[in-house]
């Protein structure tokens, strides 16, 4: 009953406007069951889509977010402790058994996501490239046979395939073997016809004009090689930022007021004020 | 017949660099069964999906996919379906590329390269002395003594115990009522350093580039937490092609490596690069080296702000220079004076003996 269209409208229905590529890398992770890795810029959606995914299937979503050092004891499953010393205090002669049962199991996201009972939930793995290499390897094992498995409990096998979305920020290669598991998509950039239909949908009741003068001013500052550029979300923090000011339209003044929006460090800042709002503004304005 | 051309395309691409092994072919076989057929872009883009895994090849599918899946006229196509028995649409109507479609390889070549990469010069590695080979080997030995399980050494010299293991604790003491009477430690895994390299291929580095390879290489098959880039103009990862390689083969994969061997030099944007995107590399328990004789055609700028930023990250920036061999030399290159305030090593790298002596700059 899904096809590529009701993927594109079911987005869109919960504010997230999908291009058909993205659309069809999203039918696929659903149809063939594959995990999809998405790779872009800092801002542009990759999160999202995730998130929409979950709303749009109605189902639950569990999210990893990685950071360097993450273990299997926070990712996985960890054994709630003091409730096995407390179990071990009341009943004298506790076994080994009774103690290491589901009882004393604390979930972490990925075994949360092997167990689910009713439906496959979406699992996002988030910012796949700041886990260090021996997490990847465990994950791969993980994406492929969907089991867990916990040494005093057995293996636990998924009664349903969650859809997993992995996203990247690019900060250094991933394996090939995990790549090779997943579906690929990279999202640029939005052109400007696109993040102006992105702000309509994020931000209604901006005024058009307004947000047609922020989305060209921010894709004039994306060209001015910050250490980091405004993704997406800078734009529409930016078009909310004008609107709690009473902004009505986006002159320099303005741009200078709502700068911290765009700009996230001391040098790109300078960076912007050196080439002048004016004339940026003059050049999105083209 | 469909299927068939899916995999002819499969090779066309691995031909043109994409890593699309046997999982990537069998995925997008699923692919063209789960999408509609008639729906051109639907095929196109679900493919790309499935076969490429990195920015790379993704920005260089649509080039490959219409020089594969030619881009005859609409009445032409149509013409084809009559002699065809498969109602299948467009993969019926392609499903066996013809062969004015097929790229020769050299138009291949020519696609991937246009599409990704500077311009592209392949070197050649056949003058490279032999005789060297077995000394470079013992130094990597040497290396790998003197750098490897760093942290398990200074535990035992300070004496100190890692975390307690809750989980092995509980299940030492169950027998004890559960009183953690007897703590059981998690041992602080025995971490080795990591060290990325940065190679210098430009013109003027040639006369040394090579030998460096060998010396990074050597380096490679001791550490697993080593990766090594070349630059010139751009930053080129070649990290995968020395790692688990012989040598020979290695230096093979290097001589069809896309970079600018023997152009310009662009210190400081490579490095600018390297921050971008390879920032994760660079932590504190990583040796940074570099190997340059600092001739950069960018801005020093932008050099001393990168390496300054990768200095502010790692636990030592070494910076190697072949020509801090020759006896009147002095740092006064623009690039190589801009640098010099970020760098904590500036040594010799002209001969073995200048390699031999780095050993002392890996050990903290």
């Amino acid at each position: 009953m899904r096809d590529i269209e009701a993927v594109v409208r079911g987005f869109e229905a919960s504010g997230y406007v999908l291009d058909r590529a993205l659309a069809t890398a999203v039918y696929l992770l659903i149809r063939l069951g594959k995990p999809l890795l998405i790779e872009g810029h800092a801002g542009v959606g990759k999160t999202e889509v995730g998130k929409v995914l979950a709303s749009f299937l109605g189902v639950e979503l569990i999210r990893l977010q990685c950071y360097e050092g993450l273990d299997v004891n926070s990712a996985v499953y960890e054994w709630n402790y003091q409730k096995q010393l407390l179990a071990i205090k009341i009943h004298e002669k506790t076994d080994e058994e009774t103690i290491f049962s589901s009882g004393f199991l604390l979930e972490r996201p990925l075994l949360r996501a092997i167990r689910a009972t009713d439906n496959s939930p979406v699992l996002l793995i988030d910012e796949i490239d700041r886990a260090d290499e021996a997490f990847e390897a465990f994950l791969l094992e993980l994406l492929s046979d969907f089991q867990i498995t916990i040494p005093e409990l057995g293996t636990i096998r998924a009664r349903h395939r969650p859809h997993v979305i992995l996203t990247s920020n690019r900060t250094r290669e991933l394996s090939d073997a995990l790549k090779r598991r997943c579906l690929y998509h990279w999202i640029d950039y939005p052109v400007f016809e696109k993040e102006l239909e992105i702000v309509r949908l994020r931000a209604p009741g901006v005024d058009r004009e307004l947000g047609a003068q922020t989305v060209g001013f921010v894709q004039e500052v994306r060209n001015l090689n910050l250490a980091k550029p405004p993704g997406v979300a800078e734009t529409l923090d930016c078009v909310h930022s004008l609107r709690a000011l009473g902004k009505t339209r986006l002159d320099a003044e303005a741009a200078e007021a709502t700068l911290g929006c765009v700009a996230k460090s001391v040098d790109d800042s300078a960076k912007i004020r050196a080439e002048g709002i004016d004339r940026i503004l003059a050049r999105a304005a083209r | 017949m469909t299927q068939a051309g899916v995999i002819g395309f499969c090779r066309f691409l691995r031909a043109n660099g994409f890593s699309a092994g046997v999982t990537e072919s069998l995925a997008s076989a699923e692919v063209v069964r789960a999408v509609p057929p008639e729906d051109r872009d639907a095929v196109r883009w679900g493919l790309r999906a499935a076969l490429s895994s990195s920015k790379e090849e993704w920005d260089s599918f649509d080039r490959l996919f219409d020089a594969f899946w030619n881009k005859l006229p609409q009445e032409q196509r149509r013409m084809q379906t009559k002699v065809t028995t498969e109602p299948r649409g467009f993969w019926a109507l392609t499903g066996e590329p013809s062969d004015t479609a097929r790229p020769s390889d050299r138009e291949a070549n020519r696609i991937a390269g246009a599409s990704v990469y500077a311009r592209l010069k392949k070197a050649d590695f056949s003058e490279i002395p032999q005789s060297d080979q077995p000394a470079l080997d013992q130094l990597a030995q040497r290396l790998l003594k003197q750098m490897s399980w760093r942290l398990s050494r200074r535990r035992k010299a300070a004496g100190l115990r890692g975390r307690v293991d809750l989980r092995r604790t509980i299940r030492a003491n169950i027998s004890r009522g559960g009183d953690p009477i007897q703590l059981r430690y998690k041992e602080r895994r025995p971490q080795q350093a990591r060290v990325v390299i940065l190679l210098d291929v430009s013109g003027s580095m040639s006369l040394y580039s090579m030998f460096l390879l060998r010396f990074a290489h050597a380096l490679h098959r001791h550490i697993a937490r080593a990766d090594t880039f070349i630059f010139s103009t751009r930053l080129v990862n070649i990290g995968g092609m020395l790692r688990s390689r012989k040598l020979a083969e290695a230096m093979k994969a290097l001589a069809a490596c896309p970079a600018d061997w023997s152009g310009g030099t662009r210190i400081g944007g490579s490095l600018q690069e390297l921050n971008a995107r390879h920032a994760r590399l660079l932590s504190r328990d990583t040796v940074f080296l570099i190997l340059s004789d600092g001739w950069d055609t960018g801005d020093p700028g932008t050099l001393a702000a990168e390496l300054r930023r990768i200095k502010d990250r790692v636990r030592k920036v070494v910076w190697l220079n072949p020509l801090l061999g020759l006896e009147d030399y002095q740092p006064l290159t623009r690039g190589m004076a801009a640098a010099l305030p970020h760098v904590d090593v500036f040594a010799p790298a002209h001969s073995l003996e200048s390699l031999l002596a780095l050993e002392k700059h890996l050990r903290w």
